[in-house]
């Protein structure tokens, strides 16, 4: 029934943000020691407690050992081979966005991401992090007036010390693990958000990770804080270029929500994932996590994964705070000989705690595709619920979907269910659509928007048509 | 490791068969499980390494736990010394396997064994002297229900091990019980394979006293178009393992499961499960319930392995547990591992207490709380009970589960 040289040609629809932009770089030599923290640390002239932090940090990574526990299978990482820091050239200080490369902003301009503050197409503040170092950040002022600080880590180690020496490594400690030591060891920079008390951030914040030197490691640290009921909803979107080496991308993700504030973090993952014999391609090691430390606090991950050779992430909720809400929503699509080994945790502490896991998962190609969760009703959570539910699709007879929840309840009055399926685009179904005249191609792109739909739901707009498109691209034809 | 040591200085053990030999060769070279491999990661370990503690028992002690009444006919068969039986009916047969018939097939399922998840099977074949292996070829049909029986004696360690082949177009009911002794430690394991065509109903219900210990494995192999139906209970253990493998070997085989463990007081029950698919057009519905009271901890994994090769399959499996104590503690963690783009897999898991609602409605019809909650106990445990077969009535399960202290 299906048109094998229709399902090859679609399936190599060419990775589109594949492009490097030659721009002058300043790198720092190869490798990982303690001179070489020192001097990351002494190029962003950081406070000494930063520095403690990061060498605190990177003792404790030394004695770690990488964790195997997930079984995928790659190269090992030679960490010595990876350069720690790497920036584009530029002066000294950026006071406005015309002083930037015209290049950098010719690069996300091919990546669609509005830098200029004169195209007001969306109305979405983005801050750009290219290699270590993040470009610029757009609408400050507009945030300002709100009192919303939206800006680097490192300028925010400047100008908000106090707040990244109350907060940075309280959700996620420097030994959390191996990947995070290293994150917390290296981190070159990524996006501060703060969202002062009762404060409706006015628009979505975003920011835009690119990764463009082959050799070099990409590790940003988001930290978003949100003061008592106050909203925001901050959007994350990743590429890098095509190399046949692999890069490796190991960030850290930290949300804070005090009493009756609300995050909602979503993103969509597209790093290189390697070409069809699976040279190339991002490891893309994750730690992401959510504290809800105030009453009635509320973190909601969604993330649409489609790229990275590697997927190792498990974005979770700390639900401290009495009748806090922890939400998962995830698509995760792996093709050709992508792992993607992903999930939540929901960590259930406090009183009447809720938790939703959504978890959708595409499996083509040759790839892996593997769902890990933890829940757990801690003794004091009392009224507290859990609802999960893991589906996931194949297709082709040579992926693989495998589902791994780890439910754990030391409280009887408490609520946990949990479901799974899998199954394979139905031939009926897809023998329905054609026969109303809709093409092969789109009939497969419709039913795999459908079986992913409760999760597109939850994007924000911008988002959700991206993520469609992008899935269709990356999938039409693939059934086999 | 002291546990090899025990087992090599055991007097008992004097003449080691050539099995016991291997096992041990293997033991030694791992002498305990890895605690942080999956299938023992939860174990308890003091628990686990008290099991050990005993010393190793050859000898059987009489059997003295009173076999309940029946008027049915049935063939009772207790694993241990003397054990023998050879019945050639009209419409069926009962041999005993000889004795070159049972090394090779168990040298043939070690050499497949995985030293993690196989570790009870390795320790239990070192441990069982030819005395205490059963092995049984089943041949025909209508043939009369056979209950056999595992017993440890107080102070000591016992391994008991059963083989059974059922024959091609055979069909049985059996009934395992396991029991324990106060202050003992049981091992046993089961090897159960089921030719083409072949159908049993299976029933292991293992309970034990005080301070009672066991490790239970169960290795069952179907062929093509075989029928599997296991009722499990376990309950009274102070530590209690249940390893389940299935391996259907070319598919197109019908597997149910329906299992129930109970624990109290400071009790850890476990049950590991492996069902593995290697054929196409495979069958598998699957249950587990637990229930954890008092300090205790209750363990449910169970996977489910769906290689390319076994293309629409049909496989459920749902585990529902009640937590009713603050300080009890329940883990769970159904596991899909799917290759094949054809199959229909699901699985769901709950955790909770009794139902408000129900209790509620029983007790505005003056029901008092006690019964209402026996009640709901009762439907609870007997979706399981009245699936184990040849036990209803002779073993009063259910009257066991419900009035014990």
């Amino acid at each position: 029934m299906v048109n094998e040289n229709l399902v090859k040609d679609v399936v190599k629809e060419p990775y589109k943000y594949g492009f490097v932009t030659d721009i002058e770089t300043e790198k720092i030599a190869k490798g990982l020691n303690e001179e070489i923290i020192r001097l990351i640390s002494q190029k962003k002239d950081e406070p000494k407690y930063l520095l403690d932090f990061r060498l605190k940090a990177f003792k404790k990574w030394q004695k770690m050992k990488e964790p195997d526990w997930a079984g995928l299978g790659y190269k090992q990482i030679d960490y010595q081979d990876i350069i720690y820091y790497s920036a584009p050239k530029q002066k000294e200080k950026i006071s406005s966005l015309d002083e930037v490369d015209p290049k950098l902003l010719e690069t996300f301009d091919k990546l669609g991401i509005p830098l200029t503050e004169q195209k007001k197409l969306t109305n979405v503040a983005v801050d750009a992090v290219f290699d270590s170092v993040s470009i610029a950040t757009t609408f400050r002022e507009e945030l300002a007036e709100h009192g919303v600080i939206f800006c680097s880590i490192s300028e925010a180690v400047k100008n908000h010390s106090d707040l990244i020496e109350k907060y940075l490594g309280t959700v996620v400690p420097a030994s959390d693990n191996y990947f995070a030591a290293l994150n917390s060891a290296v981190f070159s920079d990524g996006s501060f958000v703060y969202i002062p008390k009762g404060v409706t951030c006015p628009m979505d914040l975003s920011s835009y990770f690119r990764i463009n030197s082959g050799d070099s490691g990409q590790f940003e640290r988001t930290l978003i804080i949100a003061e008592e009921s106050s909203s925001v909803s901050y959007l994350e979107g990743c590429t890098a270029p095509m190399f046949d080496t692999n890069t490796l991308h190991a960030a850290v993700v930290e949300l804070i929500a005090l009493d009756d504030a609300s995050i909602k973090y979503s993103t969509v993952q597209n790093w290189y994932a390697g070409d069809e014999e699976g040279v190339g391609g991002i490891f893309n090691f994750v730690t992401k996590r959510g504290k809800c430390l105030g009453k009635r606090s509320k973190i909601s991950w969604s993330q649409v994964e489609t790229g990275s050779a590697i997927t190792w992430k498990y974005p979770s909720c700390l639900l401290l705070g009495e009748e806090s809400v922890g939400e998962f929503y995830s698509v995760a699509l792996t093709n050709n000989l992508q792992q993607a080994d992903t999930g939540t945790k929901m960590i259930h502490i406090g009183p009447k705690t809720k938790s939703t896991i959504v978890s959708k998962g595409i499996s083509a190609g040759n790839s892996i595709n593997s769902y890990r969760g933890l829940v757990k009703m801690g003794t004091k959570a009392k009224g507290s619920r859990n609802y999960s539910q893991c589906d996931s699709m194949l297709i082709g007879d040579q992926a693989s979907a495998n589902t791994f929840p780890y439910i754990k309840s030391q409280q009887p009055n408490s609520e946990i269910e949990h479901e799974a399926s899998t199954c394979r685009i139905s031939e009926d179904q897809l023998f329905y659509l054609q026969s109303r005249g809709i093409e092969f191609e789109e009939a497969v792109s419709m039913m795999v928007s459908g079986f992913c739909r409760d999760v597109f739901n939850q994007l924000p707009m911008e988002f959700a048509a991206e993520a469609d498109k992008l899935l269709a691209l990356k999938l039409e034809g693939s059934v086999g | 490791m002291e546990i090899i040591e025990k087992i090599k200085t055991n007097k008992s053990i004097d003449n080691q068969t050539e099995i016991q030999k291997i096992c041990l060769d293997k033991l030694q070279s791992n002498p305990l499980p890895n605690p942080k491999s999956e299938q023992w990661r939860l174990s308890n370990k003091s628990k686990f390494s008290k099991f050990l503690d005993y010393t190793v028992n050859k000898k059987d002690p009489k059997f003295d736990i009173p076999f309940p009444n029946t008027s049915q006919s049935i063939i009772r068969l207790v694993i241990g010394n003397n054990c023998q039986i050879n019945l050639i009916e009209k419409n069926y047969s009962i041999k005993q396997l000889s004795e070159d018939e049972l090394h090779k097939y168990i040298k043939e399922q070690i050499s497949s064994f995985n030293q993690n998840e196989n570790w009870s099977d390795l320790l239990n074949l070192s441990l069982s002297c030819k005395n205490n292996i059963l092995g049984l070829k089943i041949n025909g049909s209508k043939i009369p229900p056979i209950e056999i029986f595992s017993h440890a004696s107080s102070n000591s360690l016992n391994a008991k091990t059963l083989v059974i082949f059922l024959e091609k177009d055979s069909d049985i009911e059996l009934l395992q019980v396991n029991l324990g002794k106060e202050n003992s430690s049981l091992s046993q394991s089961t090897f159960f394979c089921l030719k083409e065509n072949s159908s049993v109903n299976h029933g292991v219900v293992s309970f034990g006293e005080n301070r009672s210990n066991l490790l239970n494995s169960l290795n069952v192999i179907q062929q093509k178009n075989s029928e599997y139906n296991l009722g499990s209970l376990h309950f009274k253990f102070n530590y209690a393992r249940f390893e389940i493998s299935i391996k259907q070997s070319a598919g197109k085989a019908k597997t149910n499961i329906k299992g129930m463990q109970i624990t109290k007081k400071d009790e850890q029950i476990s049950t590991y499960t492996k069902i593995e698919f290697n054929g196409p057009n495979g069958f598998l519905d699957q249950i587990n319930k637990s229930l954890a009271d008092d300090k205790s901890h209750a363990i449910f994994e169970g996977s489910i392995i769906v290689p390319k090769i076994a293309q629409k399959t049909d496989a459920s499996q749902l585990s529902r547990n009640l937590l009713l104590s603050n300080l009890a503690q329940i883990d769970t963690k159904p596991q899909l591992e799917i290759i094949a783009d054809d199959v229909k897999c699901k699985h769901g898991a709950t955790i909770s207490q009794l139902n408000e609602d129900e209790l509620f409605y029983m007790r505005s019809r003056g029901i008092t709380l006690p019964e209402a909650s026996k009640l709901q106990l009762s439907s609870y445990f007997q979706e399981i009970i009245s699936f184990i077969p040849v036990s209803k009535d002779r073993w009063d399960l259910l009257d066991k589960l419900l009035n014990e202290k």
